[in-house]
């Protein structure tokens, strides 16, 4: 009988002993992170990747920009809509666990984990286009702590010794002490952004589809250079920009209007986000469009006060259109339209201020940069012009745009909100209230972090 | 079969005891079994103190002597045994009641079955027969309350969707906590389905002969690094030889929901709202909001007061259920054969669920020594889906829109934004489709052969085909389809997953007193999931709704994904003059998704059990007729975890339609299961002759390695990394207890209740780590180590600062003091949403031919959030409609309440903080059954065997204090093992009212 059972036992087991075979299985949508870094196609793959983090809506995909415009309210927008993340920041009342503050602090570093993935790999690029990629990782990274830094810490004009935040220079592949991090104080995150831009733009080609450009970098640079009051570079920067940007085809578009709810990139756009109705989320659409228009209910009304501060033969008056109760803008009025970063306008209004403040006429005199924005929406040349003339030109024209709250914080300015009622308050450039907190969650994950000012402990 | 055998052993005994006296009466009758209405052979009939006797035959028949001042004694293993005077009469017929809870019951373990005599684990086990009428889509709502230890949680009404089951506790954080699920010997597929469809749903329970629920670790350890949340194995039923029997049932109800939540009316709305805006400095705009919300109408005059949550609801909600079943056979060949139609009508709009399913099983006896059988089950479910709880075309987010605005405008359509505050999701109605479509084939084939009259070989080869797509449609007026002429979606799904069992069983009694059972095999399981997808929008009409129509195709995606599981298993069971048992188990597991450096897991268990009252001191005392000890130690794992976390990957993302990778997972090579270490000790009794039955158990689990998403600074660009990390405890008691009130010829009467006490810890978490707070702003759920998995953490509400109206958050645990400011609270533990204990009792009534069944089933100790409520319960934070209590806000200097003052915007305790947690108790009339038996002799002239009609009532009564909807909750729009007890706009549960008669013949 034994010799059955043996003989049953060892069938069964020859029948199965294939399985241990099976015990390997691979995944099918994801491939090992070291075949990920491998070889160039690989990498550059990885660089898109880097990409495809930055367009997300926590970041240029409108959400950086819609903070601005919340933190930089000024009475001149108000936030209606149900979301309480954005009504906390019109309100300058964040709470430290607001999931949009949480959500773009995580989605940033994610970016700049991709780019640093990236440099950490250079050298299995082709040689060729070895410098292309570095320069593109570095804009991202650049890019993103540029983002951070004038999110979650005060402005570059409050100082430079006060909390940054932390700086991750290396790729993330297991989790050990060290990524424990600090936070760096401001001076050194900004010196960090200018080391990763400045190579940046020497690296990258002024033909690169829709991607990083030389121009696009210098622009960046522009704004940075303009949060740290550093004008002449500021200038340089801008003209640089300028000049590379329209040696390859990049021009004002002649209608205001025209510039906006574009099918694909206008001549005017510098960078954008890429939209298509596969990838379609577009955030300052979704919070400024209305829902006939497919977005949400209309959350961000124009007030009256804003309206009021344009010249009545403005073209750009224009953009104002009465729905659901309230005037709205159509600058981001379309589905499926691009999420516009950089537009030429900015970059002769940036270098029309950094000449004006440096006396210069590097490119052209601020007269003529600023008179060149004015002409186009049908307003009379000036004939002098001063830092408040530059000032309020830039704020019309980029106006709704990203920008607001930090020039105000580069200029050393002040928001006052619920102007002219009894509940005015006006916050200074440098009010903890227009700072994020680090969220709490980052907070609880890495007890080697400090709070912001006013956010507890 | 079992009655075969007990009728043989009865005949056996009474060969030697009893002598006839032939001078009495002949008294004669049939005894029928109140299990199945069937006559029931082998019952002892003993005239009372006396050694006369008889036992029926095989057709239910006896025949015995006996005088007319006597008393005859009805008594068999399985029954409740009964007495009854002889009187004048010379036909007595009975029925004889069953009792479940004897020594002789077969239970169903891995690999095999035991009789719950020498069962020396912890197995809860119910019969199907107790389910079938219950009106309710799934196996697992119908086993709420039953079982001891065995919590059963449905996420809300919506039909279709999950239901959460917990054996013993919350074993994993990150995880699976589902037990095990096997369907005649084969694991089945229960997630991987489209969205949140449960694919349990596709059984029929009216198939189901018998659940086991697999609760120590001596019973579980067989299924190895699967078992250690506990193992629900469902058997199908089988034919048996005889006659065949029909049975035909039809059942028909109507549902509505267990409760509605006050809102404010148009009146109350706009006072609330106009005083938030005043309190703000801005009434005007409040104005100018509330001429927009009205529409048509004027707010000022009260021209209209929408009930938006009435909308939400469909007022024709019900049940219809139809099934069929033959079963029958001969000596070769046994076979069972149903069909069943469901129909479900949800309690909210849109939702509905319909299940047609079918079944054959067979046996044939080829041999004296060979077996052969297949079983064979297809359903189709039909499921008109809604989306989750926290989606704006979930309907009960109906009630966020005001009562000043009207459902349609001038014109008849129905108001959207701007008019409406939110997306009108009544469009959906009208102008979406969402149906989801599943076919199942759950199927095995098996084999046995008798190599020995003792050693038998048994092999199974089972398939469990889950098929699925959904079609969803969004026309060009949903929030969806708006700007887009609308959306559409097709996805496809096949889960493909095979397993084969193959083991030997060695059965043997040596020298009369050692009985000798074991068993060795092994199995090997594989399961692919394939998944696709498209959508597409830009359609030329709202009534073309297939993607065939649509001019851009938007999105598209197939995937591929797949597990194995390798096995090898044994059980020894010994057992030594009836009276001391011992089980031993084990087994191998590997897996494809531990990593490379702990592939194999070996899991073993023992235990060990006493029957006292075997021993000379207690045998054959009635008061005490059983007493039983055991006890059981071993190892479970669990392994439900991603198919390859243990991998460092970067998947594929694009952008501009150019495609990218990205890291999307830090590698764990050591990545393996969880190990659950389980001590249980019991106690089973019976009293006064089986009159009352128990059991009593302690356990307690200690699951280490615990699986553990440990979150990392986000600066690392990753937020968790899976890793084996931590420990967690899960100890208590259950308490099974069963009495025959009443047993009586026409009137028996039997309680059954059980009960169960766990207490969850966690014990440790990553080195140097003591906490992972909540992920989320708007919900508390929390880890802490010392503290239960889910612990609410969050500010302590201290109600509202009389002078100001300021809602005000305690700054210390002591709280004594507070602040205004949210940003300052101390974060305190402010609650649990697991539940202290919980248990159900079970009255079964039978008078003359009625019969009437009781579930009472209860939740206690745990407490919900309701993280709908910093919409609507917010003081006029924003324009939602708020609920009825709001109304209570402070409003002027020295006012005492809870709710702060109105202030449009503003977030006056708003953030999530203990002022949404609430009491989550209940307890709950489950089921109620009444039913009538028309009587056997009024049935023969129509043929028919059986006939009943009868009524069963689901969810009849809640006492609760939770203030929400319904406090059997979990909302959908939360996933995690974490984010427990919170409600969200989840719909309450149906309470529904069924007819139905079912008739045998």
């Amino acid at each position: 009988m034994k010799k059955y059972i043996i003989t049953g036992l060892i069938c069964s087991l020859a029948i199965f002993s294939g399985c241990d075979d099976q015990l390997n299985q691979v995944p099918r949508q994801s491939i090992d992170q070291n075949l990920a870094l491998s070889n160039d196609a690989n990498v550059k793959s990885t660089l898109l990747g880097a990409y495809s983090e930055i367009r997300s809506t926590f970041l240029y995909g409108g959400r950086v920009q819609l903070y601005a415009e919340m933190l930089g309210a000024n009475s001149e927008v108000r936030w209606e809509g149900t979301f309480n993340q954005p009504r906390e920041m019109f309100n300058k009342q964040i709470f430290v666990t607001n999931s949009f503050v949480e959500g773009t602090w995580a989605a940033a570093y994610r970016a700049i984990n991709v780019a640093n993935n990236v440099l950490a790999s250079l050298d299995v690029v082709n040689e060729a286009d070895r410098g292309r990629v570095e320069g593109e990782a570095l804009f991202i990274r650049g890019s993103m702590y540029f983002e951070l830094i004038k999110l979650y810490a005060q402005p570059y004009t409050a100082g430079t010794s006060g909390l940054g935040v932390p700086l991750v220079l290396t790729p993330t592949r297991a989790v050990t002490e060290e990524n424990f991090v600090s936070r760096n104080t401001i001076g050194e995150v900004y010196q960090q952004i200018l080391s990763d831009l400045n190579r940046s733009e020497s690296l990258v080609p002024a033909v690169n589809s829709f991607l990083a450009r030389n121009y696009v970098v210098a622009a960046q640079l522009s704004r940075v250079y303009l949060q740290m009051e550093r004008f002449a570079d500021a200038r340089d920067a801008a003209n640089r920009a300028i000049t590379a940007a329209t040696a390859n085809g990049k021009s004002l578009i002649p209608v205001f209007l025209n510039a906006f709810n574009t099918e694909n990139d206008s001549n005017e756009d510098l960078f954008t986000i890429q939209v298509n109705t596969q990838d379609p989320a577009n955030d300052m659409f979704l919070f400024y469009s209305l829902p006939e228009f497919g977005a949400r209910g209309g959350d961000v009304a124009i007030m009256q006060r804003h309206i009021d501060l344009y010249n009545q033969d403005d073209d750009r008056l224009l953009q104002f259109f009465f729905s659901a109760g309230e005037e709205r803008t159509s600058k981001w009025r379309d589905q499926f339209r691009n999420v516009k970063v950089f537009r030429l306008a900015e970059l002769y209004l940036t270098r029309a201020e950094a000449n004006l403040r440096e006396g210069t006429a590097i490119g052209a005199t601020p007269l003529e940069d600023v008179n060149r924005i004015r002409a186009r929406v049908s307003l009379p040349a000036l004939l002098t012009v001063s830092i408040p003339d530059i000032l309020n030109e830039r704020k019309l024209e980029l106006a709704h745009e990203g920008h607001a709250i930090h020039d105000v914080r580069r200029t050393r300015g002040s928001v006052t909100e619920n102007a002219g009622t009894p509940n005015s308050v006006t916050f200074q450039f440098n009010d903890p209230r227009l700072v994020f907190p680090i969220p709490q969650r980052e907070m609880d994950a890495n007890p080697n972090l400090v709070q912001n000012e006013g956010y507890g402990n | 079969m079992r009655k075969a055998l007990l009728f043989v052993i009865a005949l056996f005994t009474l060969a030697f005891s009893f002598e006839v006296s032939a001078q009495q009466r002949q008294i004669s009758g049939t005894i029928i079994s109140g299990e199945d209405n069937e006559p029931l052979p082998g019952v002892n009939v003993i005239v009372k103190g006396t050694t006369r006797g008889a036992i029926s035959d095989l057709d239910g028949r006896y025949a015995i002597q006996a005088d007319a001042n006597e008393t005859l004694v009805f008594s068999f293993v399985g029954f409740v045994s009964q007495e009854l005077a002889v009187g004048n009469n010379s036909i007595i017929n009975l029925t004889l009641a069953p009792d479940a809870k004897v020594l002789g019951e077969v239970v169903v373990v891995g690999y095999g079955s035991t009789t719950k005599g020498d069962l020396t684990g912890n197995v809860a086990s119910v019969k199907g027969e107790a389910l079938a009428t219950i009106p309710v889509p799934n196996f697992q709502e119908a086993l709420q309350g039953r079982m001891a230890g065995v919590f059963v949680e449905s996420s809300s009404g919506k039909l279709g969707e999950g239901v959460k089951i917990r054996v013993r506790g919350t074993t994993s954080i990150s995880g699976g906590n589902d037990p095990l699920y096997v369907i005649d010997g084969i694991p089945m597929t229960t997630s991987g389905g489209i969205g949140l469809y449960n694919p349990l749903a596709d059984i029929n329970f009216n198939d189901i002969e018998s659940f086991e629920v697999l609760k120590d670790a001596s019973s579980a350890a067989i299924y190895g690094a699967r078992g250690a949340n506990g193992v629900v194995l469902i058997t199908t039923k089988s034919g048996a030889k005889g006659k065949t029997k029909f049975n035909v049932g039809i059942q028909r109800g109507i549902s509505s929901p267990t409760r509605l939540r006050e809102f404010l009316n148009a009146q109350e709305f706009v006072e609330l709202m106009r005083e938030a805006g005043e309190n703000v400095g801005d009434l005007a705009f409040v104005e100018s909001r509330l001429d927009r919300y009205s529409g048509w109408s004027d707010w000022r005059n009260g021209e209209t007061d929408t009930d938006w949550q009435k909308q939400a609801f469909n007022p024709d909600a019900g049940t219809t259920n139809v099934n069929f079943s033959a079963s029958g056979g001969d000596e070769k060949t046994r076979f069972f054969f149903s069909g069943a139609y469901d129909d479900q009508t949800g309690i909210l709009i849109r939702n509905d669920f319909q299940r047609i399913s079918g079944r054959l099983n067979l046996d044939h006896t080829v041999s004296k020594r060979f077996t052969i059988g297949a079983n064979f089950g297809l359903s189709r479910t039909q499921n008109n889906r809604l989306s989750d709880d926290n989606q704006f075309n979930n309907p009960i987010q109906l009630v966020a829109l005001a009562p000043i605005t009207p459902i349609r405008d001038l014109n008849g359509q129905l108001y959207d934004r701007p008019t409406a505050t939110y997306y009108n999701n009544l469009i959906d109605s009208e102008n979406a489709e969402w149906l989801n479509t599943s076919f199942r084939n759950i199927s095995n084939i098996f084999g046995e052969y008798k190599l020995t009259n003792d050693l038998k070989f048994r092999s199974e080869f089972g398939v469990d085909v889950f098929n699925q797509n959904e079609e969803q449609f969004f026309g060009s007026q949903t929030n969806l389809g708006l700007s887009t002429n609308g959306f559409a979606r097709s996805r496809w799904v096949r889960v493909f997953n095979y397993n084969t069992n193959n083991y030997f069983t060695y059965n043997k009694i040596f020298a009369e007193k050692h009985n000798f059972e074991a068993v060795a095999g092994m199995s090997f399981q594989k399961s692919d999931r394939y998944f696709t997808f498209v959508e597409g929008q830009e359609f030329p009409l709202d009534q073309l709704r297939t993607l065939a129509s649509a001019a851009e195709i938007t999105g598209g995606e197939s995937s591929i994904t797949n597990f194995t599981f390798l096995s090898y298993f044994s059980r020894i069971n010994y057992k030594y003059a009836n009276k001391y048992l011992a089980t031993l188990s084990a087994r191998i597991d590997g897996s494809s998704r531990f990593g490379e450096n702990s592939r194999y897991g070996f899991f073993p268990a023992a235990s060990l059990g006493w029957i006292v009252s075997e021993e000379g001191f207690l045998k054959g005392n009635d008061k005490l007729s059983l007493l039983k000890v055991r006890g059981s130690y071993g190892l479970t794992g669990n392994a439900e975890i991603g198919n390859f976390d243990h991998l460092g990957l970067f998947g594929t993302s694009s952008y501009a339609l150019i495609p990218g990778l990205r890291p999307t997972q830090i590698p764990n090579p050591n990545l393996t299961w969880e190990k659950t270490a389980q001590l249980n000790f019991g106690v089973e009794f019976a009293l006064f002759n089986d009159r009352i039955t128990g059991e009593l158990d302690y356990y307690n689990k200690n699951t280490t390695d615990l699986l553990l998403n440990v979150p990392v600074p986000a600066t690392t660009g990753f937020n968790v990394q899976r890793q084996n990390i931590g420990r967690m405890v899960n100890y208590g008691f259950e308490i099974v207890l069963n009495s025959v009130n009443v047993s009586k010829q026409n009137f028996s009467w039997n309680t059954s209740v059980n009960f169960a006490r766990n207490i969850n810890e966690v014990k440790e978490l990553a080195p140097g780590q003591t906490s992972i707070p909540s992920s989320s702003s708007r919900f508390l759920n929390a880890v802490f180590v010392g503290q239960p998995i889910g612990v609410f953490y969050g500010p302590a509400y201290a109600g509202v600062d009389p002078q100001n109206g300021d809602a005000l958050y305690y700054t210390n645990a002591d709280r004594t003091e507070t602040t205004s400011s949210f940003n300052d609270a101390e974060r305190t533990f402010v609650g649990d949403p697991n539940p202290k204990f919980f248990g159900g009792i079970t009255n079964n009534i039978k008078f003359k031919n009625f019969d009437l069944s009781i579930l009472f089933q209860g939740v206690f100790g745990n407490d919900i959030y309701d993280g709908g409520g910093g919409f609507f319960a917010a003081n006029g934070d924003w324009f939602d409609n708020s609920t009825r209590d709001q109304m209570g806000r402070w409003q002027n200097p020295g006012d005492l309440t809870n709710i702060p003052q109105a202030r449009l915007g503003e977030c006056n305790g708003c953030n999530a903080s203990s002022r949404y947690l609430s009491d989550g108790s209940y307890l709950r009339l489950r089921t109620l059954t009444l039913g009538y038996s028309i009587p056997s002799d009024q049935l023969t002239k129509f043929k028919l065997s059986s006939a009943r009609i009868f009524f069963t009532g689901q969810n009849l009564l809640t006492f609760t204090n939770y203030r929400g909807w319904d406090p059997e909750v979990s909302t959908d729009g939360l996933s995690g093992n974490i984010f427990q007890g919170n409600d969200f706009y989840s719909a309450p549960q149906a309470k529904t009212f069924s007819l139905g008669i079912n008739v045998g013949f």
